[in-house]
């Protein structure tokens, strides 16, 4: 993955040197995320990030010569879904061409699997997806489901949901 | 005529000859200060000159104030990284580093600089030195004015940029602006 600027990404937390966390984005070199760019985050009101979180954030910096830089806020200051993800939930790697047809809008994949269970998604540019369903088997499905979305067509998906909703 | 002499061996005394380069005076005797030759040069008006010298030329050290050329190796948000390769029109041995920081790039708006809109690796920079630096041997550098700044810039299609103002420089192949921090060179200096 390469970064770029702008891009949503899922980063793991992987240092913390003093003011700056330090993530890996699955890029060649690791990113830097200052603990003020977080919502409503002061000099006395850290975020608590620790080794090993998961962050949702975007570049702010992104080019070939420098580290690049991730915030989790917006040019407004608010963070519009981005920050820590929560615990639970279960985290893998598919191609980045697979997320950038989840992320286009009214994407099939993604309606048919909301009907079949209630369950939080939140895709990183850098091929990384969270999941998280009601129960760890729920979850597991989905994971399966979308990793196979990659070779399956339409129709191979159809037959897929309506035998799981069946069971 | 040379002779090779060892480092801290006492030369001679002080009424014999007079402390050169290289050797340093202490309790009325001169003592050499680099491992390298011995060397007398008998001077016109009083005593000769002693000095040691190691290699056949001494080396030029970048000086406070002297204006470097350097080449950018690496950039990072608070300064830039350079390799310094010639002290006014003298090339060096071997390069020294330096350090530019983000609020010695330019000498107005200081807080509004951004370090990748000046410089990137692989220019060749105009700088003067402000500090001898640190422990790390880094010397500071400054481009705070406007005969200081990027000279030679590539851009992305591998073709020399040439300058259009203090902020900008084109490609001429294709045609894509860039942000450098440009200097302002003389015309006499400008080879075309």
């Amino acid at each position: 993955y390469v970064p770029v600027k702008g891009d949503h990404v899922i980063g793991i937390v992987t240092a913390k040197a003093g003011d700056v966390f330090k993530l890996d984005v699955g890029g060649s070199e690791q990113a830097s995320l200052s603990y003020l760019a977080f919502e409503g985050a002061t000099k006395r009101n850290r975020p608590n990030v620790q080794v090993g979180d998961l962050i949702y954030g975007q570049f702010l910096v992104a080019n070939k010569d420098m580290e690049p830089e991730m915030v989790c806020i917006d040019s407004s200051g608010r963070s519009s879904g981005m920050g820590i993800i929560g615990q639970d939930g279960f985290l893998f790697k598919v191609s980045l061409g697979l997320i950038r047809k989840l992320l286009a809008p009214k994407c099939e994949i993604i309606q048919e699997l909301s009907q079949l269970y209630p369950f939080e998604l939140v895709l990183g540019m850098n091929g990384r997806i969270w999941v998280k369903a009601k129960t760890v088997q729920q979850t597991l499905i989905i994971v399966n489901i979308l990793e196979a979305c990659e070779y399956m067509t339409a129709e191979q998906r159809k037959q897929a949901l309506a035998k799981l909703s069946g069971n | 005529p040379l002779s090779p002499s060892p480092l801290g061996e006492r030369l001679c005394s002080t009424e014999e000859a007079t402390a050169g380069s290289g050797t340093y005076t202490r309790h009325g005797f001169i003592f050499s200060s680099l491992a390298g030759c011995l060397e007398k040069r008998s001077e016109d008006s009083g005593l000769p000159v002693v000095s040691v010298v190691r290699d056949a030329e001494s080396q030029l050290l970048p000086d406070v104030g002297a204006v470097v050329t350097c080449k950018v190796c690496s950039i990072n948000s608070r300064f830039a990284k350079v390799h310094i390769l010639y002290v006014g029109s003298t090339p060096l041995k071997s390069t020294f580093r330096g350090t530019i920081r983000r609020e010695d790039i330019r000498a107005t708006e200081k807080d509004k600089v951004e370090v990748y809109k000046s410089f990137r690796p692989g220019d060749i920079v105009l700088a003067k030195v402000i500090s001898l630096g640190d422990a790390q041997s880094n010397y500071l550098l400054s481009t705070a004015e406007n005969e200081l700044g990027v000279v030679v810039a590539r851009s992305e299609a591998g073709v020399q940029m040439v300058p259009i103002s203090w902020c900008e420089m084109q490609c001429p192949r294709t045609h894509t602006k860039d942000f450098r921090k440009v200097a302002r060179v003389q015309p006499q200096f400008l080879q075309t």
